[in-house]
């Protein structure tokens, strides 16, 4: 699977499973997830946690990890492509 | 206390509109809020339910991540209570200091049935945090809190259908007791399959419509919605320049002690808490002017209440226009106690007698008995009397007054 097609999954994940009120096309690659952008908080982390290990099967163990997987899209992206199952 | 205990600000959401103004209409053109239910499906004998006729999308000034996961009766509350806390005229101090009363039964069960119907059908591995979150009662004083800034007290009773009616005989009792000049007293609920499957199987449901009062009723019919009402030192009301609207001049609580789902046949619980609602007003039964009563319109609850009504009000009870507004906007369980009082205070200060839908053949034991025919009636009015009976025998009586009564 090709980087640009992983990056326009993640953001559709982004709006499909937290219900985002945003065209997964504004998610900018290289902005923080958390914070003012998308208005996401905590809780929201908790569940995106859970979305991204059921869809790409990876695991996101601890709040470390998380913190760095989920900082911007292209983190994620970059998280997942090392960590998935080959 | 001197002045009494005020209520300056109602709101209301429910089928019959999306704030009082609407339900006052409603009221007063006896409109008719049941129809088909459309919010999920349902297989059983019942299809019909007053659903909300509108669910307003918020933010009330909140986090976008939180207005988001907000439940459909979280939703209703907020609007519920911002109504009533603008119509008070409550500043942001007069907030700050305010407490929070709630009561509902099923809080964000819709949601999390939702959410429990994807993961068994294996599109979500795990439960959705967000979509439960919203399972507790307490969700829904919380959300008011943060929405309003309210920061003094805050409780959630949970007392069955009579949750709400709880709440207010509550916030009166901390304003009575000086712990708040003013508090918000809201009930909430929102249909959800668990109410609604429940109730059909427990055979309560009037397969077309509820009937308060009629021979022939044969169950209730579910609504939802929310309201809250602001109760208030009147002194401190009239100090602030708020216009008194009603008094609560009274409330009675007792318990059935007797079944989980039947009303006690002999109605002595029902009738203690209208006889200590009644002393504690210090009002005689000739003094009652209006009863908005429970009336569900099972079987059961109809022929206790009347009996409880004729026990305690006597040869007044002929001369008491009686309606059951659960004929207009459904039972909203949690949001019952509520929206009557809200109900049962626009009776009060615009003389209207709303009607009791549905009624075909009045039933004969009650022949002597004014249950207001449709479309309804006007008449000046001075006191009332609201009747709330949970599930479990927890019955609450409130007595409000005209705001000019004093």
């Amino acid at each position: 699977m090709d980087r640009d097609r992983l990056r326009s999954e993640v953001k559709d994940l982004l709006v499909t499973g937290l219900r985002l009120q945003v065209p997964s096309t504004d998610i900018q690659d290289d902005v923080p997830i958390f914070g003012e952008g998308l208005g996401l908080d905590s809780i929201d982390a908790l569940e995106l946690v859970v979305l991204v290990e059921e869809q790409f099967r990876v695991s996101i163990p601890d709040e470390e990890v998380g913190r760095k997987a989920l900082a911007s899209v292209n983190a994620l992206v970059d998280f997942i492509i090392a960590e998935r199952p080959a | 206390m001197p002045g009494g205990i005020a209520i300056t600000g109602l709101g209301a959401l429910s089928a019959l509109g999306r704030d009082t103004a609407e339900l006052t209409a409603g009221l007063r053109l006896g409109r008719d809020g049941i129809g088909p239910l459309t919010l999920f499906a349902h297989q059983g004998r019942c299809a019909t339910a007053a659903e909300a006729a509108h669910v307003p999308a918020g933010p009330w000034g909140l986090p976008r991540a939180t207005v988001r996961r907000l439940s459909r009766p979280d939703r209703l509350a907020i609007a519920a209570a911002a109504e009533a806390c603008t119509q008070a005229g409550l500043d942001a101090d007069a907030r700050a200091a305010a407490a929070v009363l709630a009561g509902a039964t099923t809080g964000g069960m819709l949601e999390t049935e939702e959410a429990y119907r994807r993961w068994r059908a294996g599109e979500t591995r795990r439960l959705r945090t967000s979509r439960v979150l919203g399972t507790s009662l307490a969700s829904s004083g919380a959300a008011i809190s943060q929405a309003l800034g309210i920061f003094g007290p805050q409780e959630t009773m949970a007392t069955a259908c009579s949750s709400s009616a709880l709440a207010i005989a509550r916030a009166g009792d901390l304003v009575r007791r000086g712990v708040v000049p003013a508090a918000v007293a809201v009930g909430t609920d929102a249909l959800c399959r668990l109410t609604f499957a429940g109730f059909d199987a427990l055979q309560a449901l009037d397969p077309e419509r509820c009937r308060p009062f009629d021979r022939h009723r044969r169950g209730l019919t579910l609504g939802e919605g929310a309201a809250a009402l602001v109760v208030e030192d009147a002194d401190h009301a009239r100090a602030r320049g708020a216009e008194v609207r009603a008094l609560l001049l009274g409330w009675g609580t007792a318990t059935d002690a007797h079944h989980p789902t039947a009303p006690r046949p002999d109605g002595e619980g029902a009738m203690a808490a209208l006889r200590a609602a009644l002393a504690m007003a210090g009002l005689p039964a000739d003094a009652v002017d209006y009863v908005n009563a429970h009336g569900t319109g099972t079987p059961q609850n109809d022929a206790v209440e009347m009996s409880v009504l004729r026990a305690v009000l006597g040869t007044r009870l002929a001369r008491v226009p009686v309606s059951s507004s659960k004929s207009q906007f459904g039972h909203t369980l949690g949001a019952a106690g509520a929206l009557e009082a809200v109900v049962t205070v626009l009776a009060l200060t615009h003389g209207i007698l709303p009607p009791t839908l549905g009624v075909r053949e009045p039933d004969e034991a009650w022949a002597d008995v004014d249950v207001v025919a449709e479309p309804g009636r006007r008449a000046a009015l001075a006191t009332a009397i609201t009747s709330s009976y949970g599930f479990g025998g927890h019955n609450v009586t409130l007595v409000l007054g005209r705001g000019d009564a004093r």
